[in-house]
């Protein structure tokens, strides 16, 4: 079985959420719902002034603090690796929201539970890929399997040496930066 | 597991907790497969409409609702992308603020509902009243130009009209004429097999171009070099080794001198410059005086900087690429953007690149077939030149007429030259500068039809509102724009049914042809057009429309350059501008005004676009405006250095005031900005009241934000009439009120 | 302030979960170590504290939004043993039958009190090991969160321990004042009480903002933002001064002066606790910081 993860280049990101629309259409989010966000940092004075846009979403971690806290077992991880939210059962306490260090999940207050990027595993499972990639006009995300080492992501990762964001948390996540 | 409804759960639950050993029942692939059962999904290949790139896309559509969009890889501009508009437009159909139903305008800011039997009637006899009147020359068409120029070019013509105007003198014009003059047409660039690529004052990352994006990162991720030149850290420059925040309105200085160096320390691509271009000995004349020492005064960048990047583009060369401009330094922005034009292109011929792998080249273009004029007459030639004196040898020879210079319609409707006029797809109101004297001039106008989907600021002011389909309702003619490496045909075709009382272009033509005595110039349907256009290509219409973009075989292939001016050769010394008196060399010329280096006050104005924003159509989507919301990007751009002088903090309103215009806005101070002057992004300052939905939804709508023309005074460059964008000098002050 | 899914409601929870259980624990050790002190104070606290956790657990309940509309769904509650929720949910569903059922037994109140005055010892065991548990556990709730590094942190059971002894101790001293005006002479026995949890709260407060300041800097963010930030005026005015520096005055004042202090400011210390214990739990919850992640 395969072991979904995203490396994502921020070298390449040109900050355009493409990857945010896309997200909430594949999602049917409303406007002010997002699954995905990206941060901007300026740094540096000319010459050596520097952006860096970060696009940030749910880091699926192996060592899930969300799914740790969730009262009812409605936060799981699939066989896949990929943490989601069964909507039947979460009664929307948010503590996953408070326990999140990466504040990547949200409430829906229409359906009264929490909500997440699910890495389009329903696209995943039929051969495609999460909308987020597929969109992104410099293709600074990579999708694939992390459990092959010939996949083009575990490439990626191992030779830019891209790093989960903070990974000192401990909360072992299947996205991988590349920040320079 | 099996599902147990919610009835019954509650049933078991009543009994006791011997119901939890039932557990979370339901799993999520379970819940998301019900949620995708309970409609129908279909996939529609069409062509976006959210600005007017027309990429390629998979609409797929749950039940009647449209869901979301794909990008069909195959497609030339935008290689299997979409942006955030492609994608937050489709929103746009159900935006309660569309118009529902033609309108014709009975007071100020007032509208009545009218069949469209009756609009066609009442057009038809006011259109040929004037016609009878002033002469058929007295009605024009402005349009943005896309493969139905075709269709609005036949109607028009058909009046006996050549009045038809693009915004190119808003946008391209410079870039367009600039190359035309230099290699005889528009180039397209290899950039993925680039080794080095330079954008000046371009930036495909905000004024999106998919295809070039993809193309970009590929490079990149091959280890391409690539510098930013631009005033201001755009969001290309995020993609880049190196960014040169180059003085505005200097790029010239800075092109001239890297072609200085290039020249002197004997770097040119010696074979190419002698077979393939003409002049060289003149230009290398003209820019010896243009010393890196030079131009490290003009441009603010270091003579080191110019020479190494000199070097480095010839140590490439010929796998290089200086991006061909868009609007930009290379656009509608500076007295000297023609020359910085003309001067890319000679810098080109220096670099050898023109239909080299990384270079510039000639996109192949599929041949369309015609109606045969046997069964369909084509309608009477009309002048070769256009009211606003475009293709007049006499005012604006190079101006070519079918484009003109489209925000001096007001002027000539102030002086009764124009009449009548039909606006599709534009808002000039919004997107011509000074809005007053727009606003004074198109009221001026006997008869104003618009075609919009919105009453926008323009629409508000028509006397009759014409609802074209929307992009995700209609059909449209074969469009072949997607032809940047190989020929490639698509075509747009309807997704949904229209929700309103709206019709496609062609219906709509076809509808006002039939009561001016022109229908004979109609006498078909799109489908006969559409198939007359595809018969030369051997592709049946129900491919195209089932995959949406079909390739048609002939792909570009490095080679010699097959070059289209007067000489067939790269023409560093312009044979036409010769002709016309014109300075044929590339030559320094000043901006046409700068900010005073004494008053801590004086910026230039510049202005771009964001990713997310398009001319004045986007900023009332919630989809998009909240992209602004949350990242606060309507601001103003300012350096942190200026802004204290001015006693500005970051957020602080600033009161920004021209010879012409004043407005608010709140900063942004940032290093990415070059100290002389301030940006403001473009998009917002929508100010029809009619813009209701983005208003109550975050930053957008109605009266939210600035736009660049208000502050714009009316220029006419010399030689091309067109807007000078960036000409714009103002006088920022920290302001006690809010602003957005 | 960063943007925070939890609100007033689970403030408030925190608060009366923590007050009831003090409430209780300060009936029982009235009721075993000082009966002829104050009889009332045993019965207002041992009254309080069933309706004070119930109120607080409802809280709870309200801020559950598709498990208060399908209310079923709170059957799921209780399967995740790694969340303290769970914990919670098994903890408070012990605790509030016994603090009702002491609170019956102990005033002999209806046929179930009278059944059960037998059983009052029982009860207090049992009870006493619940309201702990549910005043620790409050703690514990926020404190496992790392996802806001200011809670993450083995003070904050020890801080909300603290607190909720004396809000209940606060609560059961002023439910007896209202049973029994006349025994307020003989509360001042029990302003020792309050000395010393508020003592402790101050200590353990003290501890965890230094120790905030310099942990990380997302704690440091969260200290700063109360000792000297946007909540500094409610962390120093209603926490600092009002829920620990006046009472604690007071109650020492109360003690040493023993039952000559006026009944106003007797109940007005009390009152000040309470004040404090709830400004306390809002402010932790409202400087809750997320952690730098880029």
């Amino acid at each position: 079985m395969p072991h979904y993860g995203i490396a994502i280049d921020t070298t390449k990101c040109i900050g355009c959420h493409a990857c945010r629309v896309a997200c909430q259409n594949q999602n049917g989010l409303a406007y002010d719902q997002e699954f995905n966000r990206i941060v901007e940092r300026e740094r540096g004075r000319y010459p050596s002034f520097a952006k860096e846009f970060i696009p940030l979403q749910c880091n699926h971690c192996e060592n899930a603090p969300c799914q740790r806290v969730c009262p009812t077992g409605a936060t799981y991880t699939t066989k896949e690796g990929v943490v989601l939210v069964n909507p039947k059962t979460c009664v929307g306490c948010k503590y996953c929201v408070e326990a999140c260090p990466y504040k990547m999940r949200m409430i829906d207050h229409h359906k009264g539970i929490v909500v997440k990027c699910v890495m389009c595993i329903d696209l995943v499972r039929q051969g495609g890929i999460p909308a987020c990639v597929s969109t992104c006009p410099t293709q600074v995300r990579i999708f694939g399997d992390l459990d092959d080492p010939n996949s083009e992501i575990s490439r990626f990762v191992a030779t830019h040496r891209a790093q989960p964001l903070r990974a000192d948390l401990d909360t072992r996540p299947r996205i991988f930066y590349k920040r320079s | 597991m099996p599902t147990i409804s919610r009835r019954k759960f509650l049933a078991a639950s009543a009994v006791g907790t011997a119901a939890l050993a039932v557990g979370p029942y339901v799993s999520f692939d379970a819940w998301a497969k019900a949620q995708n059962e309970s409609q129908e999904t279909k996939v529609t290949p069409t062509l976006c409409g959210a600005c007017d790139n027309w990429c390629a896309i998979n609409v797929h559509t749950k039940g009647d609702r449209v869901w979301k969009a794909e990008g069909i890889p195959g497609a030339g501009k935008n290689l299997g992308g979409v942006c955030a508009k492609g994608h937050g437009f489709l929103h746009e159909l159900y935006n309660p603020d569309r118009i529902r139903g033609p309108l014709k305008r009975v007071g100020p800011d007032k509208f009545e509902a009218i069949s469209w039997e009756q609009a066609f009637k009442e057009i038809g006899e006011k259109t040929l009243a004037i016609k009878e009147k002033h002469g058929p020359q007295s009605i024009f068409w402005l349009t943005h130009p896309q493969a139905n120029h075709s269709l609005n070019g036949r109607f028009l013509h058909a009046l006996g009209s050549s009045n038809m105007f693009s915004h190119g003198s808003t946008c391209f014009m410079p870039r367009n004429v600039g190359w035309w003059l230099t290699v005889g047409g528009k180039p397209e660039m290899d950039l993925e097999h680039s080794r080095m690529i330079v954008l000046l004052g371009r930036n495909p990352a905000g004024g999106l171009n998919l295809g070039s994006l993809r193309e970009i990162s590929r490079a990149r991720s091959n280890g391409a070099r690539m510098v930013v030149v631009d005033p201001r850290f755009n969001e290309s420059a995020s993609l880049a080794d190196r960014w040169l925040r180059i003085r505005p309105g200097t790029d010239l200085a800075l092109v001239l001198a890297l072609s200085h160096v290039i020249i002197e320390e004997g770097r040119w691509q010696k074979e190419f410059v002698e077979k393939y271009t003409e002049g060289f000995a003149e230009f290398a004349a003209e820019v010896k005086k243009y010393t890196p020492a030079w131009a490290q005064e003009k441009t603010g960048i270091s003579a080191a900087e110019i020479v190494q990047l000199a070097r480095e583009l010839a140590g490439y060369a010929p796998r290089v690429c200086v991006h061909r401009g868009y609007h930009g330094a290379m656009g509608t922005q500076y007295k000297n953007s023609l020359q910085l034009v003309r001067a890319v292109g000679c810098l080109s011929g220096l670099l050898g690149n023109f239909n080299q792998p990384g270079g510039l080249y000639f996109p192949p273009k599929p041949k369309l077939g015609k109606l045969d004029p046997k069964d369909y007459p084509k309608p009477p030639e009309v002048p070769d030149h256009m009211s606003d004196g475009s293709g007049d040898p006499d005012r604006y020879p190079l101006v070519p007429a079918g484009n003109g210079i489209a925000h001096a319609i007001p002027e000539l409707a102030l002086k009764g030259e124009l009449k009548a006029g039909f606006v599709y797809h534009s808002n000039p109101i919004r997107t011509n500068p000074n809005p007053a004297r727009v606003i004074a001039g198109y009221k001026k106008l006997e008869l104003l039809v618009s075609f919009d989907y919105v009453l926008s600021e323009t629409a508000t002011i028509a006397h009759y509102i014409l609802p074209e389909a929307f992009y995700l309702e209609s059909d449209d003619v074969v469009y072949t724009s997607h032809s940047v490496r190989s020929a490639q045909v698509s075509i747009r075709q309807p997704v949904v049914k229209p929700l309103y009382d709206t019709k496609p272009l062609f219906e709509i033509l076809k509808g006002m042809a039939g009561n001016l005595g022109i229908g004979e110039y109609f006498k078909f349907t799109l489908e006969e057009y559409n198939r007359a256009s595809l018969a030369p290509l051997h592709v049946t219409l129900e491919r195209l429309k089932k995959e949406g973009v079909i390739d048609t075989g002939s792909r570009w292939e490095p080679g010699p350059p097959k070059l289209k001016t007067p000489s067939g050769k790269l023409e560093m010394v312009s044979s036409i501008l010769k002709d016309y008196g014109l300075p044929a060399i590339p030559t320094w010329e000043e901006p046409l005004v700068m900010p005073d280096p004494k008053d801590p006050h004086s910026f230039r104005l510049i202005h771009g676009k964001q990713a997310h924003h398009t001319h004045a159509r986007t900023g009332n989507q919630p989809y998009l405006t909240e992209i602004t919301t949350l990242n606060d990007w309507a601001r103003v751009w300012i350096h942190p250095d200026r802004a204290k002088l001015l006693g500005l903090r970051d957020g602080d309103c600033m009161s920004i005031t021209s010879t012409v215009g004043k407005g608010r806005a709140r900063c942004r101070i940032t290093e990415g900005i070059h100290p002389d002057c301030i940006f403001l992004p473009s998009g917002y300052g929508m100010f029809s009241r009619h813009f209701k939905f983005g208003k109550k939804h975050g930053q957008g709508g109605y009266g939210f934000g600035i736009s660049y023309n208000d502050f714009l005074p009316t220029y006419f460059d010399p030689v091309l009439g067109h807007t000078m964008g960036n000409e714009i000098i103002v006088r920022v002050e920290k302001s006690t009120t809010r602003g957005a | 302030m960063p943007e925070n899914a939890w609100g007033w409601l689970i403030v408030t929870y925190l608060f009366l979960a923590g007050a009831g259980s003090g409430a209780f624990l300060s009936a029982v050790a009235c009721d075993l170590l000082a009966p002829d002190w104050s009889k009332a104070l045993a019965r207002a606290g041992s009254l309080a504290a069933g309706p004070l956790i119930t109120i607080g657990t409802s809280c709870l309940v309200f801020d559950l939004e598709a498990g208060l509309w399908e209310p079923w769904r709170q059957a799921y509650l209780v399967f995740n043993p790694t969340s303290m929720i769970t914990w919670g949910v098994i903890i408070l569903s012990g605790f509030i039958p016994v603090a009702f059922l002491y609170g019956l037994a102990l005033n002999g109140i209806t046929v179930i009190g009278k059944y059960f005055a037998k059983y009052v010892r029982t009860l207090e065991i049992v009870g006493s090991v619940f309201a702990v548990a549910t005043a620790g556990y409050t703690g514990v709730l926020i404190a496992v969160v790392n996802g806001v590094p200011f809670w993450n942190t083995p003070l904050m059971p020890v801080l909300f321990l603290a607190s909720a002894m004396s809000t209940g101790l606060a609560v059961a001293m002023i439910g007896a004042a209202l049973i029994d005006v006349s025994t307020i002479k003989t509360l001042s026995n029990f302003a020792l009480g309050h000395v010393i949890f508020l003592a402790v709260e101050a200590g353990v407060l003290m501890l965890l903002i230094f120790m905030s300041l310099t942990r990380s800097v997302e704690a440091a963010t969260s200290a700063q933002m109360l000792i000297s930030g946007a909540l500094s005026p409610y962390f120093w005015g209603l926490v600092v001064v009002i829920g620990v520096a006046v009472p604690l005055v007071l109650s020492v004042v109360e003690y040493y002066e023993y039952g000559e202090m006026p009944k106003l400011l007797v109940v007005g210390a009390d009152v000040c606790v309470l004040i404090g214990g709830m400004s306390l739990r809002a402010l932790i919850i409202y400087s809750g910081t997320p952690p730098l992640i880029v």
